[in-house]
């Protein structure tokens, strides 16, 4: 990502950030292990852009959209919702159509 | 110039030179073009509609995925390409001599929505790395014109974003 870093404090890193106020799918079988959607750093998305993306799709405050992005930048990636495959397929969709790179992956 | 995006009320007020109108106007056509290409090994087309799933073995999905999601996806790229052309052909002269116009809500998601896919597609083609430094541009080279227009949008997307954060809940 390009452009000046944000001055939000940052909060430690948290293992796997879920979209907040997500609330359980109802076709989610507990017994199966979640999907999640990954967000991947790209040199072209501006900071601040991808801020205001997390926030409008994933309904997250600034200060957890700026940690998500943060956590894209320096780690290279962050995963940014869990789910179902179809959420998750969803989810991806609506990221592409805002051009943010994000794939979905069924972590062993 | 000052601001080119700034809020009045419900609305985005995008204050433009002429040149910078003409300028923008261009991006429809050459995005329109760009959607078209349906070839998966090019680095643009890849980045502007990307795969979904990373895993090979998840090829079946990915093709699904693709049926499903990829007619509307461009069709609403398509649909965000006019609005930006009718408000960019709808803009009107101040008293000073600029080009303004307000933006609506969806006319905001189709300015930014060019704008971003505008500069992915030059940035992928002039290869754009986290490290680009605008200001030390080299007019020698064959590329600074795509660089320097890389460097413009970079600006204007960057205005609109940090119009739309101070709207949105901080």
């Amino acid at each position: 990502m390009t452009g000046a870093p944000m001055t939000a404090p940052v909060e430690a890193p948290v293992e796997l950030p879920l979209a907040e106020g997500d609330p359980a799918t109802e076709d989610f079988d507990v017994t199966d292990r979640p999907w999640i959607v990954i967000v991947w750093n790209d040199p072209v998305n501006l900071m601040s852009y991808v801020v205001f993306v997390l926030q409008k799709l994933f309904g997250h405050s600034r200060e957890k959209a700026t940690h998500l992005m943060l956590q894209v930048h320096h780690d290279g990636k962050a995963a940014v919702a869990e789910g179902t495959r179809a959420k998750a397929e969803a989810d991806v969709a609506r990221l592409h159509g805002h051009g943010l790179w994000a794939t979905l992956e069924h972590p062993a | 110039m000052s601001r080119r995006f700034t809020r009045k009320g419900s609305v985005i007020r995008c204050t433009l030179s002429e040149p910078e109108r003409e300028l923008l106007r261009e991006l429809p056509d050459q995005l329109r073009s760009l959607y078209a290409s349906d070839d998966p090994d090019d680095a643009v087309t890849a980045r502007l509609f990307p795969r979904a799933y990373l895993d090979p073995t998840e090829e079946a999905a990915e093709q699904e995925w693709i049926a499903l999601v990829r007619p509307e996806l461009l069709r609403s790229k398509l649909a965000a390409l006019k609005l930006v052309v009718a408000a960019l052909e709808s803009a009107s002269p101040n008293r000073r001599g600029q080009l303004v116009v307000n933006l609506g809500d969806d006319d905001v998601a189709a300015f930014l929505g060019v704008l971003n896919d505008a500069r992915l597609a030059l940035g992928t083609t002039i290869g754009v790395t986290d490290d680009l430094d605008l200001s030390e541009l080299d007019p020698s080279d064959p590329e600074s014109a795509a660089y320097a227009a890389y460097g413009w949008l970079t600006y204007l997307e960057g205005e609109l974003v940090e119009t739309l954060l101070g709207t949105m809940p901080g």
